[in-house]
């Protein structure tokens, strides 16, 4: 920032007027500085005109954190963080299912047996390790791709498959809301919503409600999810605004994949990722390499305690890659090389480079790998297999929860029409006959 | 947002002048009513206490009868009111907390005056400039079961927290099967023309929320229904926009009762009775409907020509909805059935305002009593316009013509 060193005479006076604080009676004296601050900055006052362009010195970027290399060996200088066998086994355990219940799903929607998906696959250690790095009750608001945090802290493969389903056993959201869109009130998992990045203000609330809460202040923190694309919303802008300067134990975790749908992250921003904006906010900022589990944990473990004991918000900014389609609704090879995709999983592997390391200790094994594959795989097949027969909860509950308390008349009414037209047409109707069977009781509760 | 235009508040005051409830020289019959000499306002504390609906939340007597007794009142304003319910809030819900931009001074229609001092700045306190921010902070509040009452600092600025209110707060409870909800999530916004707010100062948005199911927008249209509807959207337990006429502010003055009491959210208050045309509003214009009604019984010298003689001794009943979303249908249908004419009046602009969904359900559900189409005195079609204010509200001449077309019909 560029500012005359010497004030100009009719600036004086104003210098002046600021630091005796408007009262008439204190004699106007020169400032104490030769140099002065400005009023709303600690800004020092250079001579030397000076543009910059990165939080870092030129030319740099800020640095990934990172434990272990492709082959599971600790990097020079790195300090590996204390597990014991159990908690690492634990870990690998959850990252190892999250690809085999993404295909088992991804193709079930392929066969049009669930009308919709999205895998995590490349992101596993960056969701594992900072689901490991937190308190189980600690508040979490995701985007969609972080179901792992959810299986981590126990949710199971039925209650997941049940909500892609939407059957009568969806406790996250009775059948209302597209897959993936998990909550678990009991798991502190907060609704996944489609709008993206709306979930990161809230987290800021979230945060300020744990810090005024006396039985959680100084325990938990709030904890949000987003990819690098969602970072573009103005809820990113608004939520580390309001957690820095609202001081709320809120840890931002950014996935910064690469790609949001087909746009790269290159054409999504012009500086260094989404950490580099960290500092702009005076939020504690880190970067880490999202396919290196350990790096992962140690950072968020490290993230969680600063940002619990400050009372203050913290930004991890995790690099992966997203080897997966968006969705099951987007072909991404259609903006990217099939040998790109390929190239990334073969090299930079982040399951592989976790169960090399604990091959290296001898915490695991080739047999048990198979073992742990063949279970998850049955897991998810039954899983599925009961889902499917069961049916959808009762129709009625289409008009539950839109408000509580009194229903409003309006939905009374609308509630009413439907039922009129369902007891008139239902039976005839050939669209809604089929599908009426479908739900629990065939909407019995309106036939009556 | 805009800071320069903070001397609204104070300019405010001088305003009333330009209220067109006090636009016509006194007639012979009499002086209209304004706001400040309303028959709506409660000018005792009898009065005050009697106002229909009121319900103590400490009652002292299960005899409502006997449960006035004791029961004190205070000269109040409107923002005097919204502040006295916000003290009684924060008093008995400590998870209560008060944000916005520039609510830690008081406010810059004072609504927050000494709440800072009184409760402190960690549940009283400011936010960085960001409507968005504000509407997500308060949801993930709200879903954390904390009562979250959040300041826009006018009605024209909620625009950018929009998604947040419409995609999320509204539909938080029904995409969790009822996990989570923002119940506790309380907007407060100023609203409505003031005089000179032109574009940005005077929008009445009520409109545009009235397809987010899961919502509720609340109106009210002076100190004793300020207090009580905004103490009742509080505790509802789905998230409330309250929208507070900022005109009403400081022009709208009455007996408040001091304790804490609410009054019931989705329904209308009947302000005066009759058989020949039903008259609905809400905010400001109740005023303006008030006036008119004057204007109908007594015209003013320099319009009588314009008023049939036949129609001087109509009885019109004026509905204040209170309520827009979900609006109360009962009491206007009972209304329009025995009346079979109505008459809505607000400010906002007619295509696509709540005006268009009343007049539709009316049409439906009263078809066969209707003796004239429903009409509707509203904004127009544009932008609020800056020194144009006064032929672009619904004031009392237009409210009086719609009135004699439709009971001439």
């Amino acid at each position: 920032m560029f500012r005359p060193t010497r004030f100009p005479p009719s600036l004086r006076q104003l210098t002046v007027a600021r630091t005796s604080r408007g009262v008439a009676s204190v004699t106007p004296k020169l400032p104490e500085y030769p140099h002065g601050n400005l009023p709303s900055s600690q800004s020092p006052i250079t001579s030397t005109m000076h543009f910059f362009n990165s939080v870092m010195d030129s030319g740099k970027q800020i640095p990934t954190y990172r434990i272990i290399d492709g082959a599971g060996q600790p990097i020079e200088g790195a300090e590996v963080p204390e597990l014991d066998r159990d908690f690492a086994r634990n870990m690998y355990e959850n990252m190892a299912q999250l690809p085999i219940i993404d295909d088992v799903l991804y193709n079930l929607q392929r066969q049009g047996r669930i009308s919709f998906y999205i895998t995590a696959y490349g992101e596993e250690a960056a969701v594992i390790g900072s689901a490991a790095a937190l308190a189980p009750d600690d508040e979490v608001l995701a985007q969609y791709r972080e179901a792992g945090v959810l299986l981590y802290r126990g949710f199971g493969i039925e209650s997941l498959i049940n909500q892609c389903y939407g059957t009568s056993l969806d406790s996250c959201t009775k059948g209302k809301q597209m897959p993936v869109h998990y909550s678990s009130k009991e798991l502190h998992f907060h609704t996944i919503s489609s709008p993206l990045a709306t979930q990161i203000p809230q987290a800021a609330g979230v945060g300020f409600a744990l810090k005024r809460d006396p039985s959680r202040r100084g325990k938990n923190c709030a904890v949000t999810y987003f990819g690098d694309g969602a970072a573009s919303e103005g809820d990113f802008h608004a939520g580390m605004l309001l957690a820095s300067t609202i001081p709320s134990p809120t840890l931002f975790i950014a996935r910064n994949n690469g790609f949001a749908i087909s746009t790269p992250s290159t054409e999504q921003y012009y500086g260094d990722g989404i950490a580099a904006r960290g500092a702009g906010y005076g939020v504690h900022t880190i970067r880490v390499d999202g396919n290196d589990v350990l790096a992962v944990y140690s950072a968020v473990k490290e993230a969680r305690r600063r940002c619990i004991e400050e009372g203050r918000a913290v930004l991890v900014e995790t690099m992966t890659y997203r080897v997966g389609h968006h969705s099951t609704s987007d072909d991404s090879f259609a903006y990217r090389p099939r040998k790109e995709v390929e190239e990334r999983k073969r090299l930079d592997n982040p399951l592989v480079r976790f169960r090399l390391f604990l091959e290296l200790r001898g915490w695991w094994s080739k047999e048990e790998d198979d073992a742990l594959k063949a279970r998850i795989k049955a897991d998810v097949h039954a899983a599925y297999k009961k889902a499917e027969a069961l049916p959808r909860p009762p129709l009625s509950e289409m008009f539950t929860d839109v408000y509580g308390g009194e229903q409003p008349w309006n939905l009374r009414a609308q509630e009413k029409e439907l039922k009129g037209l369902v007891r008139k047409y239902g039976r005839s109707w050939e669209p809604w006959k089929a599908e009426l069977k479908k739900f629990k009781g065939e909407g019995k509760e309106w036939f009556d | 947002m805009y800071r320069s235009l903070r001397a609204l508040s104070r300019t405010s005051r001088i305003s009333r002048r330009w209220s067109s409830t006090q636009a016509n020289p006194p007639p012979a019959g009499g002086h209209l009513p304004s706001i400040a000499t309303s028959a709506f306002l409660k000018p005792t504390r009898d009065v005050s206490l009697r106002t229909p609906g009121l319900r103590w939340v400490d009652p002292v007597d299960t005899d409502p009868a006997h449960d006035m007794v004791g029961r004190e009142t205070r000269k109040m304003n409107m923002y005097q009111a919204v502040r006295d319910a916000l003290s009684i809030a924060l008093s008995k819900d400590d998870t209560a907390v008060v944000f916005g931009e520039d609510v830690a001074f008081g406010g810059v229609f004072r609504c927050t005056m000494g709440l800072a001092e009184e409760f402190g700045r960690e549940r009283i306190f400011n936010t960085p400039l960001t409507e968005q921010g504000i509407a997500g902070f308060g949801i993930g509040l709200a879903s954390m079961g904390h009562t979250a009452i959040a300041e826009i600092q006018f009605a024209d600025y909620i625009f950018p927290a929009f998604d947040q209110i419409v995609n999320e707060a509204a539909k938080f409870r029904f995409r969790s099967g009822g996990n989570y909800n923002a119940g506790k999530l309380t907007i407060r916004c100023p609203s409505m023309a003031v005089g000179h707010g032109a574009l940005y100062h005077s929008q009445s948005p009520e409109g545009f929320f009235m397809g987010a199911a899961g919502v509720k927008i609340v109106i009210p249209r002076s100190p004793i229904q300020a207090k009580g509807l905004l103490l009742s959207a509080i505790r509802d337990p789905n998230p409330v926009i309250f929208m507070e006429p900022k005109i009403l502010y400081r022009s709208s003055v009455e007996q408040v009762p001091i304790d804490d009491y609410e009054l019931p959210l989705g329904k209308a208050e009947v302000l005066t009775r009759g058989n020949d045309l039903t008259l609905v509003s809400w905010g400001t214009p109740v005023y303006h409907c008030e006036t008119a009604l004057k204007m109908l019984s007594h015209p003013p010298q320099s319009i009588a020509e314009h008023v049939p003689a036949s129609l001087r001794s109509a009885k019109v009943e004026l509905i204040d909805l209170r309520t827009v979303l979900p609006w109360d249908v009962d009491t206007v249908i009972e209304s329009v059935k025995r009346t079979g004419r109505l008459v809505v009046v607000h400010e906002a602009s007619r295509t696509g305002g709540v005006g268009a969904e009343i007049g539709a359900e009316i049409q439906k559900q009263c078809f066969l009593k209707l003796n004239a189409p429903v009409k509707l005195v509203t904004g127009w079609d544009t932008p609020v316009p800056m020194v144009y204010e006064k032929f672009y509200v619904p004031d009392a001449i237009r409210i009086l013509d719609a009135m004699m077309e439709t009971m001439t019909y």
